[in-house]
């Protein structure tokens, strides 16, 4: 089976920030795999998901995602950058643009760069644009403009976006935490569904180790920067999820007790 | 409240200080406010009734008030595009964006009816010296509003379209511009009120407009004629402040 992530040794630090927000990850994923990642606040997942989608340099170890590296000091080549499709913790979607505008905005990358300026999308745009609304059940929101809807809609449009770019591999960043419990397993049903008719791999984050267990294969369990497990979804067992979120000890002088 | 312990005895003297000797030092005369109120009435008295036979000096100075908004508007818009992205935080660096500021400022400092007044010597009688005034007068706000502007879309759709392939022209159009376009737009409505309503006196120092009408009969003692064009400006203050209202609603 061919690889679709393959991470090495990887380190990384923000700038500015004293302490590294990867420390030595090492981990690969299997085209068409379902992944989740698991861990706590500042655990390192949306930094981990952000790397690997080609926004962060500075870097140091191997990377490499749809068998191409990525090279540490440099986002990568435009025309690769469709193949990864991200979905956005806080959706980042263009509130006043209507949910079609939005969707066809994913294929902005797939078009000519004239085309896309001149803002005239091919039919054939236009059918995998309603294509993906239609698979997330959100055909007849198109018109609508983004800001008069709810969390859960919104969430179906950026997945729809992601989709309408025909990745090959989806990070979705949290892509359930702002949805009430029914919503939730709708949304990760939809995702993981949509990549797995599309053959393509899926790495999601969650805080939630019961909506992961569902969708998910394997799950990653992630701390402080460091891959703690990395386990099938079967294996995985109560005690590992519950030291994963345990709360910290207490903070010298100053007694009180940090939660993450 | 500021008004608190030693700080706050001091400003509050600070006030009264300023204020007995603004009194003491202006010939602010109750004998003169006195005899104001019976010139005031004879001032009325010989504005009313308001001439009507000026309709045509109006409509002219009104035109020509319109146009000096309107081009000084335009000329503010085109110079504020360029110096807005000047100022703008997100777009270039604290050493370009922060004297860019420091010029938008020092323009604000100065009063339309001067830089009107230097205009009329420097190109002459009419609307031209107007408009110029105008346009430099409102860039000094414009380019601060559109910079704020810029500054204030939100980064995360940016990020999207850039995840997505897309390039910064592009990302420019998707997902900048149609965050900040309201914004643009009801900037530009309420400085081009702003240059309406400034515009209407550019005519006292001979920058074109309705203003001329009112100095005119003014200085001739012809108080019935100023009356009415005096009206006109009014009902057009009015007018514009309405179809402002009506236009700004639209865009939110
Ligand atoms: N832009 C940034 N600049 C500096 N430090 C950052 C930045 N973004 C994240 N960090 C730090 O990196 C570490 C990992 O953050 P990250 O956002 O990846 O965690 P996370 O697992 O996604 O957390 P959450 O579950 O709250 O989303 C944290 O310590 C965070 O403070
Ligand atoms: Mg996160």
């Amino acid at each position: 089976m061919s690889t679709a992530v393959e991470v090495d040794d990887l380190s990384f630090a923000h700038t500015g920030a004293d302490l590294p927000a990867l420390e030595r990850v090492s981990f690969r994923v299997s085209a068409g795999e379902s992944v989740a990642l698991l861990g706590p606040s500042g655990a390192g997942k949306t930094t981990l998901l952000a790397l690997l989608d080609g926004r962060l340099q500075g870097w140091s170890g191997r990377v490499s995602v749809l068998g191409a590296p990525l090279d540490p000091d440099r986002p990568p080549p435009s025309a690769r950058r469709p193949d990864t499709g991200f979905v956005f913790q806080e959706f980042a979607l263009v509130e006043r643009s209507s949910v079609l505008r939005n969707v066809l905005n994913g294929r902005l990358g797939r078009m000519s760069p004239l085309r896309a300026l001149l803002g005239s999308p091919t039919k054939h745009d236009l059918e995998i644009a309603r294509t993906a609304l239609a698979d997330c059940g959100i055909a007849d929101l198109a018109e609508r403009r983004v800001d008069s809807l709810s969390g859960g809609q919104r969430q179906r449009v950026a997945i729809a976006r992601c989709l309408a770019q025909e990745p090959r591999l989806i990070l979705a960043d949290e892509p359930v935490s702002n949805l009430d419990p029914a919503r939730a397993c709708e949304i990760l049903a939809l995702l993981t569904g949509a990549a797995r008719t599309r053959g393509a791999t899926a790495l999601f984050s969650s805080h939630q180790p019961d909506l992961a267990r569902r969708f998910a294969q394997r799950i990653i369990g992630m701390r402080d920067g460091r891959i703690v497990f990395d386990v099938p979804t079967s294996e995985l067992n109560d005690d590992a999820t519950a030291e994963l979120y345990r709360e910290v000890g207490p903070i010298p002088g100053i007694g009180l007790r940090a939660v993450s | 409240m500021a008004f608190r312990g030693f700080g706050g005895i001091a400003t509050s003297g600070l006030i009264a200080a300023a204020i007995l000797w603004s009194f003491a030092t202006t010939d602010v005369e109750f004998s003169r406010l006195l005899s104001a109120g019976p010139r005031i009435a004879d001032f009325f008295g010989r504005m009313f009734p308001p001439d009507p036979t000026v309709m045509a000096e109006i409509k002219k100075g009104s035109a020509e008030t319109l146009r000096i908004a309107i081009l000084g508007t335009l000329g503010a818009v085109i110079l504020s595009v360029p110096l807005g992205i000047l100022a703008s935080e997100t777009m270039v660096s604290p050493a370009v964006f922060r004297p860019i500021r420091t010029l938008l400022a020092f323009i604000r400092a100065i009063p339309l009816i001067l830089v009107a007044m230097l205009m009329v010597g420097a190109v002459g009688l009419g609307p031209l010296p107007g408009i110029i005034a105008v346009a430099f007068h409102a860039t000094g706000m414009l380019a601060k509003f559109y910079a704020e502007a810029i500054d204030g879309v939100s980064r995360a759709p940016i990020a999207a379209l850039e995840s997505a392939g897309a390039g910064p022209l592009v990302r420019l159009r998707y997902a900048i511009w149609p965050q900040m376009a309201p914004v643009v737009a009801r900037d530009t409505i309420f400085r081009f009120e702003l240059n309406l309503r400034e515009s209407l006196i550019l005519g006292i120092v001979g920058a074109g407009g309705i203003g001329f009408y009112i100095q005119t009969y003014v200085r001739s003692f012809q108080y019935d004629k100023a009356a009415s064009v005096t009206i006109a400006v009014v009902v057009m203050v009015i007018a514009i402040e309405a179809i402002n209202v009506a236009l700004r609603r639209r865009f939110t």
